[in-house]
């Protein structure tokens, strides 16, 4: 019989993974992914019965979800991130009705009702402008950490201009602005990336319809720098829930103790 | 110059294609008589365009919505351009061949793929060449546009209906005259005389098969309900191909007889029936195995398609047979949703049309090349999510697989799927 829930979220970039006592979140924990999603979650899986004081998966009732999601053996569900999203979102934020997922490899937006179920979603899936690695390369090319970039962002004077809907011409046109005579600014080209990046999630937000109250969630919701111009351009406050790169992880967590309810005849 | 053997190499190939799936139908005993007749269909309609010249009968490329009734009625083999690329790439999957020669020929991706195809693979001289091209606006700037092409890369003449936009008497007068000299030109151009009783009799076809239609669809309104994606499509290519013709009334008598049973029985197209589709435009044809597969897996099904198979209230006059090839365009459903105009009772019709199929969601497929198309869909999507009915949009093109993977297309699915479940 199964005793505990867990949830386990395989990104492109990161794996997490978060285990339910309960209605209580006993652990989470993230670990860099590797080539193969089987041993993405099976290295998360392990640290987490660590952290969590668990000798063994055996009572485990476990749903994976992400990009590597469909390829773990040792999970008993698949769902899509999108659901797991809706169901996260609401665990952390009740209130919520759209969220902004900016992961490794891409965007989405899902709208959620108020019993954590997905009312709708839209999401950039073409394209790396956008995603958290398309950030990623911006610092690189300007030789700057990701937590730089950030503060960096809140000092520009007036922001480059980042047309480019491609990410590669993307990043042609901040090489220009590097070696233009003078360079542009540090601060405003990073001001201009995070803008080009905030206007395409704005687009996905609007063709959802932006309804309050809105979150961000996914590793590049930390961003701080993002996060304050996409307040901006949205015309409304956005939370941040904490642990908010866990949040798809959670609701695999929860959709895995919703089955275990049902299994048991609640 | 354009070898005569290498000109019909795919027109041989898709009826080979009907062919082998004949033959496998029929050592299947569970084949529907319906489906042994629609490939039959397909098999007589190829052949006869194969071998036209061999007979001695002029060919008649033209696009899609074009009136080839009147090319039946005047013995003139036609070609449906469109459906002659989607059968390509379903039976042949050779796409990547006919659309990089379509490329070659300065057609940009975003242009139809139905209509790069097709120029592609007249360049590649794999299609038998037309003695005319006959081409309109309806229904879109491609088939406004593609027509000129064609003709120039056959180095044939071409004839351009113009449909009036809105439906006033004076309009349809208009379009009248238009049929007229489309008559005169094809006189002028073929040798061939209008057969007016034989207009007639495709008329008085053509009404019997817009009435078998309709109740087709009635009967997909019964849960579960009979008809699955391929179904969607077939239905489709039937009126496309063959409008008022006895071999289209075989075939939708035969399906309707075995549709009723089915519902008479309380079977449906998938097994448990778990999801009701809305179809909004069409899927990649490309794909068609594939979602029929999926469809079974998920117990999803494709109910209704207001844009494309719920023909309009009216009757055709076998008596005025002009008139009612102009009046069938007032009918036909795609006139609204593609061409227009797009008003109000279009949009209240998709949400009724929702209501009494009983669906669960919709389906847009978003057809890169039907931009025009698409401009619409948040209108659609707003009157369906009126009614509580949640949309998916799927961006996709009918013809060409490197706009999204089958693994895309999949993956957008089952999260829908989970989203109507969750419900």
């Amino acid at each position: 019989m199964y005793m505990k829930a867990l949830g386990i979220d395989i990104g492109s970039l990161t794996t997490k993974a978060v285990i339910l006592d309960g209605d209580s979140i006993l652990a989470a924990n993230i670990v860099t992914s590797s080539d193969e999603a089987e041993l993405s979650a099976r290295a998360a899986l392990a640290e987490l019965l660590n952290k969590a004081g668990l000798s063994s998966s055996n009572d485990l009732y476990i749903v994976s979800t992400g990009a590597g999601g469909k390829s773990v053996s040792l999970s008993q569900q698949q769902k899509s991130v999108t659901t797991c999203l809706a169901r996260g979102v609401h665990y952390l934020a009740p209130s919520v009705r759209m969220a902004i997922d900016m992961g490794a490899e891409s965007s989405t937006v899902i709208k959620v009702n108020e019993r954590g179920r997905l009312n709708d979603w839209a999401n950039h899936d073409k394209c790396a402008a956008g995603t958290g690695i398309f950030l990623q390369q911006m610092a690189k090319l300007m030789q700057v950490s990701l937590e730089e970039m950030a503060e960096l962002s809140l000092q520009d004077k007036s922001k480059a201009d980042i047309s480019s809907t491609c990410a590669v011409f993307a990043e042609s046109e901040v090489i220009s602005h590097v070696h233009r005579e003078p360079p542009t600014p540090k601060a405003d080209i990073v001001a201009g990336i995070y803008f080009s990046v905030v206007s395409r999630i704005v687009s996905l937000c609007k063709r959802v319809g932006i309804e309050k109250d809105v979150a961000a969630v996914g590793g590049v919701a930390l961003n701080r720098g993002l996060v304050t111009i996409l307040e901006k351009e949205l015309g409304c406050g956005v939370l941040v829930p904490p642990n908010a790169q866990f949040v798809a992880a959670l609701g695999a967590a929860i959709i895995a103790k919703e089955n275990i309810e049902k299994s048991l005849g609640r | 110059m354009i070898g005569s053997e290498k000109r019909s190499n795919k027109i041989s190939a898709i009826i080979r294609a009907c062919r082998l799936i004949m033959r496998m139908n029929q050592s299947r005993p569970e084949a529907r008589k319906s489906e042994l007749l629609y490939y039959k269909m397909l098999d007589g309609y190829y052949s006869r365009l194969l071998n036209a010249r061999e007979n001695g009968k002029p060919i008649a490329a033209h696009t899609v919505f074009f009136p080839s009734e009147i090319l039946y009625a005047m013995d003139i083999i036609p070609m449906h351009t469109e459906t002659t690329t989607w059968m390509m790439s379903l039976f042949l999957s050779n796409q990547a061949e006919i659309l990089s020669a379509g490329a070659e020929l300065g057609l940009a991706s975003e242009i139809c793929s139905a209509h790069r195809g097709l120029a592609g693979a007249f360049s590649l001289g794999a299609l038998p060449r037309p003695d005319v091209m006959l081409w309109s606006n309806l229904i879109c700037d491609n088939t406004a546009k593609s027509g000129e092409l064609i003709t120039e890369i056959n180095d044939c003449p071409g004839f351009y209906l113009d449909h009036p936009f809105q439906h006033s008497r004076a309009e349809e007068r208009y379009l009248i005259g238009e049929l007229e000299s489309l008559i005169r030109f094809l006189e002028e151009k073929t040798g061939r005389k209008m057969d007016w009783d034989r207009l007639s009799e495709i008329v008085a076809r053509m009404d019997q098969q817009i009435e078998l239609c309709r109740e087709i669809s009635e009967l997909r309104k019964a849960v579960p309900s009979p008809v699955n994606i391929r179904g969607y499509l077939q239905l489709l290519t039937v009126d496309y191909l063959c409008p008022g013709q006895p071999e289209a009334i075989e075939y939708l008598e035969a399906l309707r007889q075995e549709l009723a049973g089915i519902v008479h029985e309380g079977k449906g197209a998938v097994s448990p029936e778990r999801f009701r589709l809305m179809s909004l435009f069409v899927p990649p044809i490309y794909l068609i195995p594939f979602l029929d597969s999926l469809e079974q897996e998920y117990g999803a099904v494709t109910v209704a398609e207001p844009l494309f198979t719920r023909w309009a209230a009216g009757r055709l006059d076998p008596a005025k047979p002009l008139e009612s090839v102009a009046m069938k365009f007032s009918l036909i459903p795609e006139r609204c949703s593609m061409y227009g105009p797009l008003d109000e009772r279009t949009l209240k019709d998709v949400a009724q049309c929702a209501r009494e199929y009983k669906v669960d969601g919709a389906v847009y497929w978003a057809f890169i090349g039907c931009r025009h198309t698409c401009a619409a869909m948040r209108m659609f999507k707003d009157a369906l999510n009126e009614i509580d009915v949640p949309m998916l949009t799927v961006d996709c093109d009918i013809v060409d697989p490197t706009v999204n993977s089958k693994e895309e297309i999949r993956g957008k699915l089952v999260q829908f799927f989970e989203l109507l479940e969750d419900r």
